[in-house]
Order: structure tokens, then C-alpha cells, then sequence
């Protein structure tokens, strides 16, 4: 199973958290579905150029949150997320990506009643 | 250390002509792939065939699984498959199938079935004396021949040098196959950065005869940080420590600076304006230590 990971080298953001934060979003979002079995340990570090060292911490670290279970032999499986889990994941993406956008707009000294009307342009013009 | 070793060295020193390889102090973990790297003539080939005792070192002990050397049995030799620089000449002139019969009978796992599998997959000719097969050809049977004994370490000088990129890929998938499913260990020595991308898990750097150290692979990226900093004059930077700086013209700087150590020194240049910053890639870190930079 090929999973959508895009690793990039010269991100100041480490290694281990770009595969963590990209599957953990992946799972929660329902891009990945229940009960797919993920790639061995081995297969996953080749094809993203890192050590399995990096990759068996992520497992680990995604099973501890209850994302991942493995069954001895068999793999790594991705678990049952629960619908109130997906929920507040996707409400806290969203959340980051328009704090994001909200302080682009601070330093280029938008003010808010500008923000407000430029967000409710887009609004209209992708939800029309 | 807890960690189950494949080789150990200790204090292992070898004098060549005018130069001279170590003192090596060195683990090689079981159950991962340690990639050796270094510039030409740096002492990675002398390093695996002393591992092999191909070479013997003139001080110091390596051992195996544990056992010092002077304890090495048939039984663990058989669990060592190595692949030279050169491919063996006593084998020129026989054939692939005959090689086969022959290798079979020194090594008791031998595995007929992969080795069937595996020249079929990789086409390579059986029936043809092995110095008329191209080049990339007899890599090919040598590693899968290794592969076949079914060898608990695999010691690899160059692997996939002459092979097509088609076939280094398939290469590259047969071994990561190999090490999820059994026990194996790999030692190998490389120039080709997309090869420790793809198959390393620790990264031994050798440099001049030297072992300048061993690293997880990972920790390599982002270890370093390039960053273009506005703002500052090229005395200010060198007054506040900057070893590694050119300037960019416009008022620009690029400065080169470990990630541990970005933050002390942005804290001392206190009105810099960073304009973008990136982290170095593997091989521009790997520069940089032989430089004398370490990660």
C-alpha cells in the first residue's frame, strides 16, 4: 500500500514529525482507512528515505494515541478513530490554518473589517 | 550496551604504506543497515575485509556475534556473505550453474529456491563462463548468491556499482525484503547518496583513515540550517561567532549554522531580519563533517 507522504529535505521541521503529523492526518481525515494495513517498518523507511529507526518511532508514537495497532506477524493496522476524535482533529487543522492566514494578514497591517470582507469574498466565491 | 552487535571493533588499528587506518573503535548493531561512507581512498574496503580477516589488523580486536576472532568457526563464517570490490577470479571461467553447485555445497542454508527466483527476476545468464557476462551482470549474481546462503551478515563493498538504474532499484527492494524477513544485518560502503537515502539506518563516516563517528541517518536532516539573514554587516556576523557566512550582495548574508545553535545566535544578532532559511541536505551535512563541521 502506497501511502501519500511527502517528505521535504530542506524543511526546517524535523524528519520525524513531517511522516508523524502527515499519517496522524491522514488516519484521522479517513484517508487511510480503517483496518488498512500499513507498510512494514522497512518498506516504509526505504521508500521515504529515512531509517526505520524514524519510522518505528512513529508507529509507536500513532499507537500510543490509539491511531495504530499492530498484531504480532501480521502488521501494522490503522484502528477505528471515533467520529468525536475526527471532529475536533478537523476542527483543530482548520483552526491552525486560519490563525495562519488571520496573522499573515496582522503583519501586512490588514485591519479587521478589511480580513472579515476578504474572507467572506472567498467564502461566497468557493461555496457558491 | 544492550544493543545486539554484529561486529565490534576495538582499538583496531592496520599500518599501510605511509598511512596508517584507525585506531577504530566501532559497533555495527544487528538488525540494521550500517552504510560506511567516505572519499575515495578513506580505508571503507580496508575496513570490510578486515572484517572478513581478508585483512588482519596489527592491533586491536574485532569480534563477531560476540566471539573474539580467534573463536570464529565455520558455523559463523558460513552466516557471513561478503561481495568485493572485484568479483573473485578463481570463478571466471565456471559457469553460473556450476558456481551454484559449488556454493551450495559450503553453505548449509543455502537457499535453492531464491536463488532460482531471484536469477530469473534479475535475468541473468546461467549457462555462460562468468567473465563473458557483463559486468553489471556478474554484480548481479554475486549479490544474489550472497542472498542465497541465507547469511546472517552481508558485507557489501559497492554493491550496485555497474548496475543500471532499473536493476539498482529492484536491488535495493530485494534487500530491504531480505531484512524484514529474516535476521540480517547489513554492512555496506557507498558513494551513491540516493543508496543511503534509500537503505541506511546509521551512516559511518571515514575520512583519511579516520572513523569520524556514527550517526542514526536521520538526525542528519536538519541538523544543519541555512539561513539568509538582512540587516547585518559582515563584521557584526563575525563578531557574534558566524564561522560559516557568504556574502550575497544586497545586504545579504547566507549563514550556515547548526540547528542547535540557530537560536543562541539569532538572540545575540538582535535586529536581524531572516529572509529564508532552509535545512542542508545529507550530503551537504556529510561535506561539512568531513570538513571538520561535525553534525
Amino acid at each position: 500500500m502506497w501511502i501519500p507522504i511527502q517528505i521535504n529535505e530542506h524543511s526546517t521541521e524535523p524528519l520525524y514529525a513531517q511522516i508523524e503529523v502527515q499519517l496522524r492526518s491522514l488516519i484521522v481525515s479517513g484517508q487511510i482507512e480503517e483496518g488498512t494495513l500499513l507498510p512494514s517498518i522497512r518498506e516504509f523507511a526505504g521508500s521515504l528515505s529515512c531509517s526505520v529507526i524514524t519510522v518505528r518511532r512513529v508507529y509507536q508514537d500513532l499507537e500510543n494515541e490509539g491511531l495504530l495497532r499492530t498484531k504480532q506477524g501480521t502488521g501494522t493496522f490503522v484502528a477505528k478513530v471515533g467520529n468525536e476524535e475526527r471532529d475536533e482533529y478537523k476542527r483543530v487543522a482548520v483552526n491552525e490554518a486560519l490563525e495562519l492566514a488571520v496573522d499573515k494578514g496582522r503583519s501586512l497591517q490588514y485591519s479587521a473589517e478589511e480580513l472579515k470582507a476578504l474572507f467572506m469574498e472567498i467564502i461566497n466565491r468557493k461555496y457558491s | 550496551m544492550a544493543e545486539p552487535l554484529v561486529v565490534e571493533f576495538k582499538d583496531v588499528v592496520k599500518d599501510g604504506k605511509g598511512k596508517q587506518l584507525g585506531p577504530i573503535n566501532l559497533h555495527f548493531p544487528a538488525g540494521y543497515v550500517t552504510a560506511l561512507v567516505g572519499s575515495n581512498g578513506a580505508g571503507k574496503s580496508t575496513i570490510l575485509q578486515m572484517i572478513m580477516r581478508c585483512i588482519l589488523p596489527n592491533e586491536g580486536t574485532i569480534s563477531w556475534f560476540g566471539y573474539p576472532s580467534d573463536q570464529l568457526s565455520m558455523e559463523i563464517r558460513s552466516q557471513i556473505c561478503y561481495i568485493s570490490e572485484l568479483p573473485c577470479s578463481e570463478e571466471d571461467y565456471m559457469t553460473g550453474a556450476e558456481v551454484e553447485s559449488f556454493r551450495s555445497e559450503l553453505y548449509p542454508l543455502w537457499d535453492q529456491q531464491r536463488f532460482q527466483v531471484l536469477i530469473k527476476q534479475f535475468e541473468v545468464p546461467l549457462h555462460e563462463k562468468l567473465n563473458r557476462i557483463s559486468k553489471g551482470e556478474r554484480r548481479k549474481f554475486e549479490i544474489i548468491c550472497a542472498l542465497a546462503a541465507r547469511p546472517k551478515l552481508l558485507i557489501l563493498d559497492e554493491p550496485t556499482a555497474g548496475l543500471d538504474p532499473f536493476a539498482w532499484r529492484e536491488m535495493i527492494k530485494v534487500l530491504q525484503t531480505a531484512m524484514e524477513q529474516e535476521e540480517l544485518s547489513i554492512i555496506l560502503s557507498t558513494h551513491i547518496v540516493e543508496e543511503i537515502k534509500r537503505l541506511a539506518d546509521y551512516i559511518v563516516l571515514v575520512h583519511r583513515g579516520r572513523v569520524l563517528g556514527k550517526v542514526e541517518k536521520d538526525t542528519l536532516y536538519g541538523a544543519w540550517q541555512r539561513v539568509w539573514v538582512k540587516g547585518m554587516t559582515g563584521e557584526q556576523l563575525q563578531q557574534a561567532d558566524v564561522q560559516l557566512c557568504e556574502e550575497e550582495g544586497a545586504g545579504l548574508h547566507k549563514v550556515t549554522v547548526r540547528e542547535s545553535e540557530l537560536q543562541s545566535l539569532l538572540a545575540k544578532l538582535e535586529d536581524v531580519q531572516i529572509v529564508k532559511q532552509e535545512s542542508l541536505d545529507i550530503e551537504e551535512v556529510l561535506k561539512l563533517w568531513i570538513d571538520g563541521q561535525q553534525p
